[in-house]
């Protein structure tokens, strides 16, 4: 298979620069290892704030958006292939996909990599029992795929995401018994979020002694300052936050810089999106973990460039228009998370003798070099 | 348990597949994954761990932790969380590391 640009990953990053990319007229191949498009934009019920102007100011459901963008791709010449996985690349740079059964290799003109986020693990005595599972899989499960993970459940941790999951689990008839956040005070930013849970006991400076049950989640113990609490659960979910997925990054041998405020470790990447392997952009959360505005700006960034690359756009044009997504997303994006990507990049741009683009050193008036 | 009346989405499947798992019959709606399907039949553990033989179940929902892995229609270690139910679909759980030689592989 030939192609012009070869996205992977079929998530909003994916799909935003997808559809960024076919409007200017090159050719695109999305290629998502699951049965549908969206990634985990499918099971965001929620109202999301902080969309860029597009997408129409004001609230909008992560659900809504994901259709729009499934739709608009459907109606674009962009070539989705589901089902299939990236597993390696040729010697000569073409990148390996396989769907279980056939395996070929794609040979494009560049490559945008958006496999988004992972979340991380809780280890504690019990933690493998069928009814623990990450926060993200429960809300999979009664979004997506309509089913209850339980009855009665603990959230572990106390970030905005858990919260809203456990806001959700609850309006599909979960109880939630405990929240429990080993930090002295519940994490979540968001006022109103904490207030539509304010009948669930939360448990600061706490812990997860140990889940037990025959053969699957039953009985939990909670470490709290006054001692062991005891509830009876049949579902335990981890929130214990998001890092960026690293494997197809390993294998087009991409340099790694950490950074605890964008997720951990994740590839190097300039103001253009692009990583050390010069056919190679990210996008999305890969690329740090951010609000959902970001994560579609941060795909249109990258098509821009690969675009602009490739000669589809002028340099002129792949400078204004890039401009402009960088003044947006320094006005969404968290402050701290815009610190650390600005500080990554001035990084990386200093490491390789790169200048840094006159409109980015003005973004906020200057103001995100202190 | 089937979630039947969704607090959000109001748009619904009811287009009923028939599945088997460990040799009995199961109800699932079409779009479902063969993980949620077992689990909207209340069945969440799986199978058991390859080395400790402890129980396990679903944990990521997202094909990378591959805690959910079954037998399906005689292929071993197939990832329940990402593979959509179908009719008759014959679902083991996956006990065993997988046979990787033997006569069916043609080695």
């Amino acid at each position: 298979m030939e192609t012009d640009l070869l996205i992977i990953g079929g998530g909003p990053a994916g799909l935003h620069a997808a559809l960024t990319a076919d409007r200017a007229g090159a050719r695109v191949v999305v290629a998502d290892e699951s049965f549908s498009l969206g990634g985990q934009l499918r099971q965001q019920t929620q109202w999301l704030s902080n969309l860029p102007g597009q997408y129409g100011y004001g609230k909008k459901r992560g659900t809504w958006v994901n259709e729009q963008l499934i739709n608009q791709v459907g109606a674009s010449n962009v070539q989705v292939l589901k089902k299939h996985t990236m597993i390696g690349s040729y010697l000569n740079g073409n990148i390996g996909v396989s769907d279980g059964d056939k395996t070929f290799e794609i040979q494009s003109r560049k490559n945008i990599i958006a496999p988004g986020a992972q979340e991380e693990a809780k280890v504690f005595p019990g933690w493998t029992l069928p009814g623990v599972m990450t926060a993200g899989a429960a809300q999979i499960l009664i979004n997506r795929e309509k089913v209850l993970p339980g009855k009665r459940a603990v959230m572990v941790g106390s970030n905005d995401f858990s919260l809203e999951v456990a806001r959700q689990l609850n309006s599909c008839g979960i109880t939630v018994e405990a929240i429990v956040e080993e930090k002295n005070q519940i994490i979540c930013s968001d006022g109103e979020l904490v207030k539509t849970l304010e009948n669930v006991p939360v448990y600061t400076n706490s812990t997860i002694e140990i889940v037990t049950g025959a053969g699957e989640v039953e009985h939990v113990v909670i470490q709290t300052p006054d001692g062991l609490k005891e509830v009876n659960v049949d579902l335990v979910c981890i929130a214990n936050g998001f890092s960026p997925i690293l494997e197809p990054f390993e294998i087009m041998n991409c340099h790694f810089v950490y950074q605890k405020e964008l997720g951990g470790w994740l590839a190097a990447y300039n103001i253009h999106l692009q990583t050390t392997n010069p056919s190679c952009y990210i996008a999305g959360n890969a690329a740090g973990i951010t609000d959902f505005g970001s994560i579609l700006l941060t795909g249109e960034i990258a098509a821009l460039s690969a675009l602009e690359a490739m000669g589809f756009i002028s340099s002129a044009e792949g400078t204004e228009q890039k401009s402009r997504c960088w003044r947006e997303l320094a006005n969404l994006e968290s402050e701290k998370v815009l610190q650390a990507r600005t500080e990554m990049l001035a990084d990386y741009h200093q490491k390789h003798e790169l200048d840094l683009p006159d409109y980015f050193m003005k973004i906020k008036g200057g103001k995100m070099y202190g | 348990m089937h979630i039947s009346e969704h607090p959000v989405l109001k748009e619904k499947s009811n287009e009923k597949v028939f599945f088997y798992f460990n040799n009995h019959r199961l109800e699932a709606k079409k779009g479902q994954t063969v993980a949620a399907a077992l689990m909207a039949n209340g069945i969440r553990k799986l199978g058991v761990s390859r080395k400790l033989s402890q129980p396990r179940g679903l944990y990521c929902s997202n094909g990378r932790c591959t805690s959910c892995f079954v037998t399906i229609n005689g292929l071993d270690h197939v990832i329940s969380c990402t593979t959509l139910v179908e009719n008759n679909m014959q679902v083991f759980s996956n006990n065993n590391d997988p046979e990787i030689r033997g006569e069916k592989y043609g080695n």
